[in-house]
């Protein structure tokens, strides 16, 4: 079921509770896809980056080859945002005379740590990684953040759509009063909305100002909006994006499968399937126990989640480290 | 009086009346039009207000446009000089 669905999309997002084996799936199951001869963007959301040491080679912001066709991409919430204050610094300079340049800096290095920033970061960068793998590559995996941090990362995209959305209109309403105020003959209304309306009244500088600045909110606030709405249409088409949820068939791993699945529904993001990771086999007193214990977790979310398909997979001796651990993980999803 | 300057003096008197007339209403549409983007200012330096601001990543790339708006908008507001410790304009 999950190297089908895989195969069958642009976009795997692998998401669930912390320690349930997220990385590991989601980089076995990129591996696979690059196996059929797939180009596989595998990219990490989760600031405690894994796949570096997973793979056991370093990763990082820029990304590596992992594997033949595999690359491999840990988003830096801390570069993300650095860089986007660096585009803002460039900007707000050119509109800020000389001597308060400084001033600029010392506004955004404190907007650095401002409330939801690294987040909007990551957001950002996700949504040029995936830009970048509908170019060059066949298949993006996402190796997501714990369950909390994921839920709300893809609610992102509605609700600041819905923030630029208001501020668009509120700032339609200030053209239409302007609009209203040229109509009843006001030269400087009519200077801001440019030569088509301004007829015979010349254009102050003031008013012309305010003109190019009207236009610069709006571009700003429409770009945001597109990008926005871009990597929502992709992360909520079902046709493009799967999410799974990966989880261990224990008590807390259930309840927070089962909580994320409905949080995603909220957000519009389906979930496509959900993987039982490190099912005990049924050798030895112990694990027939634990078997025992785990179908009982299992019966509980097939009854919470009826129509979600179900993979599970087995306990493995090894750990999944380096290239050789990943591709026997690969092979006993395969199997 | 010429022909010209007849109509000159017609152009003022509808002038007149139309200021007379509408005067009022484009003063209260321009209110409404500052308050709006007064409001703007308010939401792109809520963080410098002491408003949490959960979208400064989105209202950050808005400063540079809204900038130009900074000195009228205290000086309105009856601040001699910009409130702000770190953006400054004067």
């Amino acid at each position: 079921m999950l190297l089908s669905l895989a195969a069958r999309r642009r976009v795997l997002v692998v998401g669930g509770k912390g320690g349930v084996g997220k990385t590991s799936v989601a980089s076995a199951v990129a591996l696979d896809q690059a196996r059929t001869g797939r180009r596989v963007l595998l990219v990490s959301t989760d600031p405690a980056h894994n796949l570096a040491h997973l793979w056991g080679v370093p990763v990082g912001d820029q990304g590596a080859r992992v594997a033949p066709r595999l690359e491999a991409v840990e988003i830096d919430p801390a570069r993300a945002t650095a860089s986007h204050l660096a585009a803002v610094r460039e900007t707000l300079r050119r509109a800020v005379p000389e001597h308060l340049t400084r001033e600029v800096d010392r506004h955004l290095e404190l907007a650095r740590d401002a409330p939801g920033m690294h987040e909007a970061a990551v957001l950002e960068r996700l949504g040029e990684v995936i830009d970048r793998g509908a170019a060059e590559a066949d298949l993006v995996v996402v190796d997501t953040a714990p369950s909390g941090h994921t839920a709300h990362l893809l609610g992102l995209p509605e609700q600041m759509g819905r923030w630029t959305d208001g501020l668009l209109r509120r700032h339609e309403r200030t053209r239409r009063l302007d609009v209203a105020r040229a109509n009843l003959g006001d030269e400087e209304a009519a200077a801001v909305l440019g030569p088509a309306r301004a007829g015979r009244f010349a254009r102050g500088a003031r008013a012309r100002g305010r003109e190019s600045r009207g236009l610069e909110i709006r571009e700003v606030l429409e770009r945001r909006r597109a990008l926005l709405t871009r990597l929502r249409g992709t992360l909520t088409d079902p046709s493009t994006t799967a999410f799974v949820v990966v989880l261990v068939a224990e008590h807390l791993p259930v309840l927070e499968s089962v909580e994320l699945v409905e949080q995603l529904g909220g957000t519009g993001v389906p979930v496509a399937g959900l993987v039982v990771n490190r099912r005990s086999p049924a050798q030895g007193d112990l694990l027939t126990a634990r078997r025992a214990v785990e179908d009982g977790q299992l019966a509980a979310i097939r009854s919470a989640l009826p129509g979600v398909p179900l993979v599970e997979v087995p306990l493995l001796a090894g750990e999944v480290v380096g290239v050789d651990g990943v591709e026997r993980l690969a092979d006993v999803l395969q199997a | 009086m010429t022909p010209r300057g007849r109509g000159d003096l017609r152009a003022r008197v509808s002038r007149g009346f139309r200021d007379y007339y509408a005067g009022p209403y484009r003063r209260r549409l321009a209110r409404s039009a500052r308050d709006e983007q007064d409001l703007l200012m308010m939401v792109v330096l809520a963080e410098e207000l002491g408003v949490p601001n959960p979208a400064a990543f989105y209202t950050l790339e808005l400063l540079p446009a809204v900038y130009g708006e900074m000195h009228a908008w205290h000086r309105r507001a009856g601040l001699e000089r910009s409130p702000f410790d770190t953006v400054a304009c004067c």
